[in-house]
């Protein structure tokens, strides 16, 4: 009864090209258009400006500013059409107390303006100091020789440490796990369609008077999504893989437990199918189902740092983010890809999310009872 | 064959069935009407073990249905007024399906089939079917567990008077089977046409049972017994 049950299951969404085209193709797009449109934002290389300079100034210290600047990995040299920063040195710049003029021709962020002038800076500083150094020389090499002791350079001036174990993902990093997740949990739509339209038309009923109870009918939903999510799971990272490097971004690259991402995806597909007959069970129409389940959708992946990042929001946020299945699957996700987790790595994430689609199948139970009960059932 | 007693169903303060008595012999065809609320819906969702009894007794085949539910649900069928089956299914994916949950002999599977005419249409997608061959599927996957009691839910809404005479001839063919069958509508010819005896429900009351001859003008006893609805 319930192998026939099962392979049911299996035609009515294979046969279902709307379900199968949001299963894999929406969130196959979304990798693609997010991970390529984001990729900048998450890119962990060092800054660098397209300065040109004008010099008016002929003199020695004039020059050497300009091949300073130029020495500098965060400085691109390039013509004035081609530049975000024109830099212009005046006349007499070097012999007078006359300021540098530069003009920012392209829109920057805040961040970006206080580190250009960071970077510009320090080399001005160093340039002034040289010369300071220069003529102290003249009256006492010992002045001189203090002066010159003097350094700019960060690492001779403080010593830097931070949390490398709290890596930051990059672009496609972030963005396969996140819409692994989110694609797992559409889902909610060609389940919950089949289940009202089972209901609205009386098979339910039918069943049911065919002795099939209804635990065997929701486990018998489950069994063909937790194979969908696999599948969805792995198309997803070879996109991310083998997809995204096309558009000159960053692949994705498996570091973690292979068995880990199977366990994982079958602990978010309990979670997905679980959540997706509560709902089915719950909504009066397919139409309600939709609404509600891609309402819902949304504010679990907003909330679970599917849409943004949970480490670039406030920490109140990264707080309430811990109440959303989707986070614990993405933090999973995010455990094997950056981190190179394994199955115990992942194991509370496969819990929740388990708990999670477990108790929601039980009320999802109760409520058919319920309805049962009062005559609340047929089409 | 069916023995209903006293039988009360309250939703909430609503009185579905109020006392509700009838008997149908085995073998027959029994005709049950009611305006749309009368309870007709709610007696056939009784006596398939979709909803319970407040009180009173109901016996099927000699079965309590308070004890027995499993053993009547084996013996009976009901056939929804919605085709309950599946359209992104073929039909013969349907008959498999229903038949592998129900574990039906072949030889059911094969006769119901062949009763309702479905043997030239196995392969097609249910959602391509006409109305009256989406009527036949639907009785016939109700066979397959070759039961013997059918419940009928208004079998023929919707479909064209050609169809509506076959499936309707079919019925009438189940007597030779010993299949009896509760069959509901709002038709009152096909009532008629088909059934042996006939209950008229009302406020979930039996209003009146009796056999149908040619003198039984159904029509305006129906109207008459229901005209306060």
């Amino acid at each position: 009864m319930f192998s026939a049950m099962v392979k049911k299951e299996f035609l009515l969404v294979l046969r279902d090209k709307k379900a199968l085209a949001i299963l894999f193709l929406m969130p196959a797009l979304f990798i693609l258009i997010i991970s390529v449109a984001m990729r900048d934002v998450f890119t962990q290389k060092s800054v660098s400006f397209a300065v040109n300079i004008i010099n008016h100034d002929k003199n020695s210290i004039s020059k050497e500013l300009v091949e300073n600047i130029s020495k500098q990995k965060s400085f691109k040299i390039v013509n004035k059409t081609q530049a975000e920063i024109i830099l212009e040195i005046p006349k007499g710049y070097a012999s007078s107390k006359k300021k540098l003029h530069v003009e920012i021709k392209e829109p920057l962020k805040s961040d970006e303006i206080e580190l250009f002038k960071a970077k510009l800076l320090k080399i001005v500083a160093s340039l002034k100091l040289k010369i300071i150094t220069n003529r102290l020389m003249e009256f006492s090499s010992e002045a001189g020789s203090a002066v010159a002791s003097v350094s700019l350079d960060s690492s001779k001036l403080f010593d830097l440490s931070y949390n490398k174990k709290k890596d930051i993902p990059n672009s496609t990093q972030q963005s396969v796990p996140s819409w692994i997740v989110f694609g797992m949990f559409f889902m909610i739509t060609p389940i919950s369609t089949v289940f009202i339209n089972e209901r609205r038309q009386n098979t339910l009923l039918r069943l049911n008077s065919m002795s099939v109870s209804w635990t065997y009918m929701v486990i018998s939903k489950i069994i063909p999504y937790l194979l969908i999510a696999q599948i969805q799971a792995w198309v997803m990272i070879w996109v991310g893989m083998f997809m995204v490097p096309l558009f000159d971004t960053p692949a994705l690259s498996l570091n973690g437990s292979i068995f880990a991402i199977i366990t994982l995806s079958f602990a978010l597909s309990i979670c997905a199918t679980g959540l997706a007959v509560l709902i089915a069970v719950s909504s009066s129409s397919s139409e309600q189902a939709s609404t509600i389940g891609g309402i819902l959708s949304i504010l679990l992946g907003a909330i679970g740092g599917v849409m943004v990042p949970k480490f670039i929001m406030p920490h109140f946020m990264q707080t309430l983010a811990n109440i959303s299945p989707m986070s614990w699957g993405l933090d999973g996700f995010l455990e094997i890809f950056l981190k190179g987790g394994g199955v115990i790595s992942i194991l509370k994430e496969f819990v929740y999310l388990s708990l999670f689609g477990v108790v929601a199948m039980i009320i999802s139970v109760m409520i058919l009872n319920i309805k049962m009960k009062k005559g609340l059932l047929g089409g | 064959m069916i023995k209903v007693v006293d039988v009360v169903k309250k939703y909430g303060d609503f009185i579905a069935l109020n006392h509700l008595c009838f008997k149908v012999k085995k073998g027959s065809i029994f005709g049950l009407l009611g305006v749309n609320g009368a309870g007709k819906s709610t007696i056939l969702s009784i006596l398939n073990g979709l909803s319970d009894i407040d009180s009173g007794d109901i016996k099927v085949d000699g079965l309590d249905i308070k004890t027995n539910i499993k053993k009547i649900k084996e013996i009976s069928s009901i056939i929804p007024q919605n085709l309950a089956f599946y359209e992104k299914l073929s039909v013969k994916e349907n008959l498999d399906f229903f038949a592998k949950i129900q574990n039906a002999k072949k030889e059911n599977y094969d006769k119901a089939i062949e009763i309702n005419g479905l043997k030239d249409v196995l392969n097609q997608s249910a959602n391509s079917l006409s109305g009256g061959q989406k009527r036949r599927l639907n009785i016939a996957i109700g066979l397959l567990n070759s039961p013997k009691i059918i419940y009928f839910d208004e079998p023929t809404v919707g479909i064209d008077p050609k169809s509506r005479n076959e499936i309707l001839e079919s019925i009438k063919s189940y007597k030779d089977f010993g299949i009896t069958v509760v069959y509901t509508s709002h038709y009152m010819n096909e009532v008629a046409m088909i059934c042996d005896e006939v209950a008229i429900i009302s406020h979930g009351k039996l209003v009146m049972q009796e056999s149908i001859d040619k003198s039984t003008n159904l029509e305006r006893e129906f109207l008459e017994l229901t005209k306060d609805v």
